[in-house]
């Protein structure tokens, strides 16, 4: 079997293999050909992917991909348009009071009470989910601990530094020891100081059983959290699978970033020109060039940059989810992003 | 409801937090109705000093002096103090002591009074005003316009006992008629209503607070555009609980904050200024049914806004129209027949009606016409309010 074949490239309803970490645990989430239309524009079109206990599913594409609209189909927020969604088998829609309780949700823009504590937060919103009494209590100290809130607990959240609000924006979600727990970019506008004690967190809860569905633009965190990855581009999950398998479909190509002086644009055209160039974008100061064997054709891509300007940098880079984002959509990630 | 009360709990602890909530629903209602009832404390026990020079000294001139004025006297409205000179009178209204004017005005009766009435000739008593004393004045201008009324009847009545007896009485017969025309002919008592009204100090104190109601209350639906704003709204939509619920609770929250300002300005006004607003049971009937009607307009008002400050405009805005129409600023007895009919449209003025109904002989039964239209009023602005509210709430 080939490389590309382990991992499945999305043309309508992706089905992968399940990541090692998931193995036959069973299915928590199963949602299949989500869809959502706002007027002429279908934010999502066909989305499908399941997640199994104990297993963190990443999620990954640019702002406005549509990875906020199917997130909030999933939990019942956002009536969809077809398709179906189901937890633990049960379906899950805007009116599924019962079921949503197995669900936690961070969403991606902080959702707390600025003039409450961090305690009161988690009161209000642990009592929301059933949790009262003793329950409560020790459930409320757990995920002060795990966000590292304690000693600000009885603090006013608007008192708090982002970093801090984010954290209570996680601890709310995992509160009431959700099945699934979704969470929409946790990390936006987060210092890299919080960004990786919340990392750490949320791949212990990973560890723990619970089955997690995480968006990001954010490359590096859907490598460093996920078990499997979903890449989602203008509303279509273009592949999944885990991060070998995703980039097996690059192939033997590697990613060449040429650091030069002079005609950047006029150097990239001639660089793609070289046998073996999948593609070469100028950008600033830099061309980055999608190659096979990037060691072999390297003295070659020099050669053809320095012929109208001066290389100053190489960097070769092994495949990663960006390249394979490059490879399925055109685009650097990075770039979609803005 | 426990999903309601949690939601209704949460709100309230917050509007705790957030003190404007304290300053609407008790600070000021309860500064005004402090404020008004002073203003007008002097307004509703008058008393005026009054001094009188009798220049006269005729039958017609002690008839004015001893039973017109001698009847302001008996009646606790005005001291009267008897003069000999005008020169005195006008010392009396026109020189201050440490204590202020000693007399508000002065009747001046001048020589040949009585004389010229009984003559049919024109005569005057002259009226001397204090400075600041215009009420004073004006009612001492209108005993002797009284007076002067009356002798004009008598004036024709001599002439038509003249010409029938072929002379006209005189001395003690023309002051018994004089005196005779003082008595009013027909007085109205009105037995019924006459006691059914509010006391100043009551009036602004309920008026105040049924004004300032309709601010407390709007805070809980107003609550869901913020928490809109800062995303709480989505992270409890997300949780299992309906949208209904959560209005539930907003409307909850409105109710017990409703309840609780009305409860401090009742007991605050009734022992601060004195206020009686009636038997306690029939009060707490009236007020239950005004916080209902409050939350049913203000819920209506707010479901038809899409922002937080337009929602907030717009309640200001209702709240204000009804209660000047209701007759929170000044009682709607006093303002024209159309206003009055106007002002049965706004809860406002069944709130006040209802209070005055158990005033004097009044029973709990006589304020439940006016509970029921309040109920009535809520009920169903608050069913439409509701229904369109639910947008706010609804998955989109």
């Amino acid at each position: 079997m080939s490389k590309e074949a382990q991992a499945s490239v999305a043309t309508a309803a992706p089905v992968s293999p399940h990541a090692p970490a998931a193995g036959s645990a069973p299915v928590v989430l199963a949602a299949r050909d989500l869809r959502k239309r706002y007027g002429a524009i279908e934010a999502v079109r066909g989305v499908s992917l399941e997640i199994h206990e104990g297993e963190t599913y990443g999620l990954l594409g640019p702002n406005g991909a549509g990875k906020t609209t199917t997130i909030s189909m999933i939990c019942g927020l956002l009536a969809r348009d077809g398709g179906e969604v189901t937890l633990d088998g049960t379906p899950i829609d805007v009116g599924a009071v019962a079921a949503k309780a197995g669900i936690g949700f961070v969403p991606q823009d902080l959702a707390i009470y600025p003039d409450l504590s961090a305690r009161e937060n988690l009161q209000f919103f642990g009592r929301l989910y059933g949790l009262s009494g003793a329950r409560l209590k020790t459930r409320i100290g757990e995920v002060l601990e795990i966000v590292g809130l304690t000693a600000r607990a009885n603090d006013r959240t608007d008192k708090y530094s982002g970093g801090m609000q984010r954290r209570l924006n996680i601890g709310i979600g995992l509160l009431h020891q959700p099945r699934l727990l979704l969470l929409d970019e946790p990390t936006v506008g987060v210092d890299p100081q919080s960004r990786s004690a919340i990392l750490e967190s949320i791949a212990a809860l990973g560890r723990q059983g619970m089955a997690i569905l995480y968006t990001t633009h954010y490359m590096e965190e859907a490598e460093r959290l996920c078990d499997r990855v979903g890449i989602i581009d203008a509303g279509e999950i273009r592949a999944e699978g885990t991060q070998r398998e995703l980039v097996a479909l690059v192939g033997e190509q590697d990613t060449v970033r040429l650091t030069v002086t002079g005609d950047v644009v006029r150097a990239a055209a001639d660089v793609a020109k070289v046998p073996g160039v999948v593609r070469a974008d100028a950008k600033d100061n830099t061309i980055e060039i999608l190659v096979s064997d990037a060691r072999r054709a390297l003295p070659r891509l020099i050669d053809a940059a320095e012929v109208r300007s001066d290389v100053k940098g190489v960097d070769v880079v092994e495949p990663d989810l960006e390249a394979v984002f490059l490879h399925l959509t055109g685009r650097a990630l990075r770039d979609a992003a803005k | 409801m426990r999903m309601a009360l949690l939601i209704a709990a949460k709100d309230l602890r917050q509007r705790l937090r957030d003190r404007s909530i304290i300053l609407f629903a008790v600070l000021a209602p309860l500064g005004l109705a402090l404020i008004f009832s002073l203003l007008l404390r002097g307004a509703s026990s008058f008393h005026a000093n009054y001094v009188v020079v009798d220049l006269d000294g005729g039958s017609l001139a002690t008839t004015f002096t001893g039973q017109v004025l001698g009847g302001l006297e008996d009646a606790g409205v005005a001291t009267v103090e008897t003069l000999a000179t005008e020169a005195d009178a006008r010392q009396a209204v026109e020189v201050s002591n440490a204590e202020g004017w000693k007399a508000d005005a002065a009747f001046i009766i001048p020589v040949g009074f009585s004389d010229a009435i009984a003559s049919g000739q024109p005569t005057s008593i002259q009226i001397l005003g204090a400075k600041d004393a215009g009420l004073q004045t004006e009612v001492a201008r209108s005993v002797a316009a009284r007076f002067a009324d009356g002798v004009t009847s008598v004036q024709l009545a001599v002439l038509t006992l003249g010409d029938l007896r072929g002379a006209p009485p005189a001395g003690a017969d023309l002051a018994a008629i004089v005196a005779a025309a003082q008595q009013a002919a027909i007085v109205l008592v009105d037995t019924a209503t006459g006691l059914r009204q509010l006391s100043w100090t009551t009036y602004f104190s309920s008026a105040m607070a049924i004004l300032f109601l309709f601010f407390a209350v709007q805070s809980g639906m107003l609550s869901l555009f913020e928490e809109r704003r800062q995303g709480t709204l989505a992270r409890i939509l997300a949780g299992p609980i309906r949208p209904g619920t959560i209005l539930a609770g907003k409307a909850l929250g409105s109710f017990v904050t409703g309840l609780t300002s009305m409860l401090v300005l009742i007991v605050a006004t009734t022992l601060m200024l004195g206020a009686d607003w009636g038997p306690p049971l029939g009060v707490a009937l009236v007020v239950v049914a005004a916080v209902t009607s409050a939350i049913g307009i203000t819920t209506l008002v707010t479901s038809f806004m899409r922002t937080f400050d337009g929602a907030s405009a717009a309640n200001a805005a209702v709240a204000m129209t009804l209660g000047i129409l209701g007759g929170t600023f000044s009682p709607t007895a006093q303002a024209p027949e159309a206003m009055q009919t106007l002002s049965l449209l706004t809860p406002h003025a069944w709130f006040l009606r209802g209070l005055a109904e158990m005033q004097g002989g009044g029973t709990i039964a006589d304020a439940l016409p006016a509970v029921g239209v309040l109920l009535a009023v809520g009920l169903a602005t608050g069913a439409i309010g509701f229904a369109r509210a639910r947008r706010l709430v609804a998955a989109r």
